[in-house]
């Protein structure tokens, strides 16, 4: 690849390359994220691959590889330009024909996408519900690239942003492009962007600032941004470049967690490849501007997702936070200014760009502008990726985007903001989902896990889960978080286990609003929020566990016993499944559980097929 | 432990300027877990005090300062996995084992971890295994993802995966074709070039399956060498424009019959590949 040293260059090379884009051949892409490779994706790969060399197809078909979609529970999945035609859950054996219905222009009708509810076939992926009130202007990208082929990017308006601002040579122009656009931060606390830049800007402590990607994430159930730097790294790169450029930032640093190889992989490829172009490094495409970034990995700890932490792990040391101020802005890394923001943060800035802040800003609500990605999971019919625009209802995201609940189960709350966020109830669905109106109901926006909870869910184990999850993660730094923690999850153990007493809970109320007024960090405050928000909508069931040893949703190992019901046919699958021998039941004659003898493994319930198996 | 793959991190880091937690990071990955002697090193060169080391070492759960099993199993425990009975999961594995998870079995094969989140959690419950995942894990196939980490994958994914396949690789200077059919790899005939590295100058042969890596090589090329390769035809170099994304050393290009072009990374020990099949090669 040659150096690109001069915008001319830049637009010589996009115009050559979309000269060469074949628009008159079918595509097939493959999605392979992580989920996707962890659904078979790689196989798929190699049979599309096996067949295009095979039957020589090479000018018939394009193939493309890339991130992922966004609906994981139907992966691996096809989607074929320019007829959007979508095929879920492909197996191996399918490709050859979908191969040869896309040459023939045709479509392989029982391969297609069936609606659950009227069991029509969909062709199309913009017509399947899941995909059609969402408003896809980050994810959608991900269909378009293959996240590790700069050209595919640049062929698809990539890095023409940033060529845009270096047309206009004035960073403040940058700055209240951003503010206009009135995007907030991301990764869940809402601080409006373009002001944190414009902070950065006017500092003038030393020479060199840092400009960071937080891409430690954390929350469990959250994945939106693994999805992005894996699938469209080039976005996040591109947006930090002229995060750079507006608030004369000098060095960027991605600090992205361990857990994430197939990311990190993808963005040293991306970043080798933009430094061979010359996007970045010194000088870059000719200006007398100059920024380079660096990866740094995190190792583990959910701590340092909170921005002082970061700043110390990223200077190799034990993430600790610390007191603010100094705010970041003013003293971060090395002490010098640091501004960071969330990686779907990043992403956003190239549109806002490339659309104008204004008309960026006509998205969404008024405060809340452009759109948030959501990882819907949990008990829900679609699990996966949704961006939607600000100010949609929870009920339109659980009902029409997620299809509603598995099976006979009732959905009774979602659950958003992780550790640090809190239960919002099923009667409160009709709340749009903003900054704002999260917080008013007791949780957070975060930054964007969404899982949904139905009546086999139960609240005190959650809670219990939260704060199991909150003690080993404390940093142990302030005395009422490390303790506090600890004792919340004593208590919330002792309940969910039938030994628990009505005084206890007003004890971890109390706890919690101690905890919550006396730490330091993010992580401390916020970390009472799973337990508060739990008993606030959801006290009863707390009650039932204490007074009648009861766990509603059969869930607490102590408090419940595993029946067989009157589905059984008396297959004898759970009779030899269980290791205890505590199954007994003749051929065409219901089997039974002898209680005295069930370890509760649950190995029974897992091999019924009937939903035989239930717990009370 | 050898002093000096130790000390061949610190070089790279200090020219990189990189801080502590990389150095652990790639002395984790090498050894499987932190040394105790590895970490004095470390103290010693970074001028760091020993216990700060320790501090960092044990606050990040990444670390292990025993050693671990030669196949880690890493179940998640994020949210989503466990509102979808990841907890029953890890405890099917733990009486497989005999282990808690965080343990190492006494025979030191497998280690059992818990993670908080891998971010697939729209397949929960997800397990690692040696860096594959499974996703949708039922108890009942805990026996197996065992008995398949033991296997190992690589073998595994050859017997099982028939859309693995051959290629037929050609010279991209004279297109002669590069297959020798009497070295047989992977019951395919192999690649054949020349390989040249120092001194040495000898043939090296390539398995022509797609996802297979094995080579043979007339002289043992050590680890992270960068090798040339030419065509025992034409004697050119295969010598593309690209360099490995990943290690940096050149990409060589060979014609795949069908129409497209493979690149495989010169380094030894380095996987990087692409397989074109159409696109732009400028």
């Amino acid at each position: 690849m040659e150096n690109l040293r001069s915008i001319e260059e830049f637009k010589r090379l996009q115009a050559i390359l979309l000269e060469h884009v074949d628009t008159d051949i079918p595509t097939i892409i493959i999605n392979a994220g992580t989920c996707g490779q962890a659904s078979g994706a790689n196989e798929i790969i190699r049979a599309a691959k096996s067949r295009i060399l095979g039957k020589r197809l090479v000018d018939k078909v394009n193939l493309r590889i890339t991130g992922c979609h966004g609906f994981c529970q139907m992966e691996p999945s096809l989607l074929i330009e320019p007829s959007r035609t979508f095929y879920p859950n492909v197996k191996p054996k399918d490709v050859e024909r979908i191969i040869d219905a896309v040459l023939h222009n045709e479509i392989v009708e029982n391969l297609l996408y069936k609606d659950p509810s009227s069991g029509d076939r969909i062709e199309k992926q913009e017509d399947i519900p899941f995909f059609k009130k969402q408003a896809r202007i980050i994810l959608g990208l991900n269909e378009n690239v293959d996240p590790i082929r700069i050209y595919n990017y640049i062929e698809n308006n990539g890095y023409s942003s940033l060529c845009k601002i270096l047309e206009k040579g004035d960073p403040t122009w940058v700055v209240e492009q951003v503010k206009t656009s009135e995007l907030r931060g991301r990764g869940g606390a809402g601080f409006p962007t373009g002001f944190k830049w414009e902070l950065l800007a006017k500092q003038q402590n030393g020479e060199s600032k840092y400009i960071v990607c937080n891409a430690d994430e954390g929350d469990p159930g959250a994945y939106m941004d693994r999805s992005v730097l894996e699938g469209n790294p080039h976005s996040i790169i591109e947006g930090m470049i002229i995060g750079g450029y507006a608030s004369g930032a000098t060095d960027g640093i991605i600090y992205i967690r361990n857990e994430y190889p197939l990311a990190i992989k993808h963005l040293i490829i991306a970043l080798n490849q933009a430094r061979d172009l010359g996007f970045l490094g010194e000088n870059i495409l000719g200006s007398d501007f100059s920024f380079d970034i660096q990866i740094v990995k995190g190792a583990g700890a959910f701590v340092c997702g909170e921005e002082t932490a970061l700043m110390r792990s990223v200077e190799g040391k034990v993430g600790e936070p610390r007191q603010r101020p100094p705010f970041p802005i003013e003293k971060g890394i090395y002490g010098k200014p640091t501004v960071i923001n969330n990686v779907e943060t990043w992403a956003n800035i190239p549109v806002i760009i490339d659309q104008g802040g204004a008309e960026y800003a006509k998205t969404g609500t008024d405060g809340n502008s452009g759109t948030k990605i959501f990882s819907l999971v949990g008990k829900i019919k679609n699990t996966g990726l949704v961006e939607v625009p600000m100010g949609m209802t929870i009920n339109e995201i659980v009902y029409d985007i997620g299809g509603g609940p598995v099976g006979k189960a009732k959905i009774k709350a979602v659950q958003t903001g992780g550790p640090s966020g809190g239960c919002i109830p099923a009667d409160k669905f009709d709340l749009p989902i903003d900054y704002d109106s999260l917080a008013k109901v007791g949780s957070i926006m975060g930054s964007g896990g969404m899982i949904v909870l139905d009546d086999n869910t139960c609240m005190v184990d959650l809670a219990r889960y939260f704060m199991n999850f909150l003690k080993d993660e404390s940093c142990g730094k302030c005395f009422t978080c490390r303790m506090g923690t600890q004792r919340m999850h004593e208590i919330l153990d002792d309940i969910s286990k039938g030994i628990g007493t009505l005084d206890q809970i007003d004890l971890l109320e109390e706890l919690a609003l101690a905890v919550k007024d006396t730490t330091m960090c993010g992580l401390g405050q916020t970390a009472s929020n799973p337990v508060l928000s739990t008993l606030r909508y959801f006290r009863d069931e707390y009650v039932e566990h204490i007074q009648n040893k009861r766990c509603p949703a059969g869930v607490c190992e102590e408090l419940i016993q595993y029946y067989i019901n009157e589905e059984c046919t008396a297959c004898g699958l759970c009779k030899k499944a269980c290791p205890e021998d505590a199954i007994t039941g003749e051929k065409k004659v219901r089997h039974v559980i002898d209680t005295t003898k069930c370890i509760k493994c649950g190995a029974c319930k897992s091999v019924c097929k009937f939903d035989a198996v239930e717990t009370r | 432990m050898n002093p000096d793959i130790v000390r061949d991190i610190l070089d790279k880091h200090s020219q990189e300027g990189n801080g502590l937690i990389s150095i652990l990071e790639d002395i984790q990955a090498r050894f499987s877990y932190l040394p105790e002697e590895a970490l004095k090193m470390v103290a010693e060169a970074k001028n760091i005090p020993l216990v700060d080391i320790y501090g960092v070492a044990t606050f990040y759960k990444a670390f292990s300062l025993v050693p671990r099993g030669k196949h880690l199993i890493c179940a998640c425990l994020g949210t989503a996995c466990h509102v979808r009975e990841g907890p029953i999961i890890v405890k099917e594995f733990e009486s497989q084992l005999g282990i808690k998870a965080g343990e190492t079995t006494p025979d030191k094969e497998f280690t059992l971890e818990t993670v908080a989140c891998l971010g697939a959690c729209a397949l929960g419950p997800i397990v690692v295994v040696d860096g594959h995942y499974f996703s949708n894990v039922g108890q009942t196939e805990v026996r197996g993802i065992i008995e398949k980490a033991a296997e190992g994958f690589e073998t595994a994914d050859l017997e099982q995966d028939y859309h693995i396949f051959p290629v037929e690789a050609s010279c991209p200077k004279c297109n002669h074709s590069l297959m020798d059919p009497s070295r047989i790899i992977d019951d395919y005939p192999s690649i054949r070039v020349t390989a040249s590295f120092g001194r040495n100058h000898g043939w090296l042969t390539i398995s022509s399956m797609y996802g297979s890596y094995k080579v043979f090589s007339e002289y043992e090329i050590p680890k992270e060498t960068v090798v040339h390769f030419f065509c025992p035809h034409c004697h050119a170099e295969l010598k593309g424009a690209t360099n490995c994304v990943l290690c940096g050393a050149p990409m060589i290009p060979m014609i795949v019959s069908g129409g497209g072009m493979i690149q495989i990374c010169s380094r030894k020990g380095c996987k990087n590949h692409m397989l074109d099949l159409s696109g732009v090669n400028l």
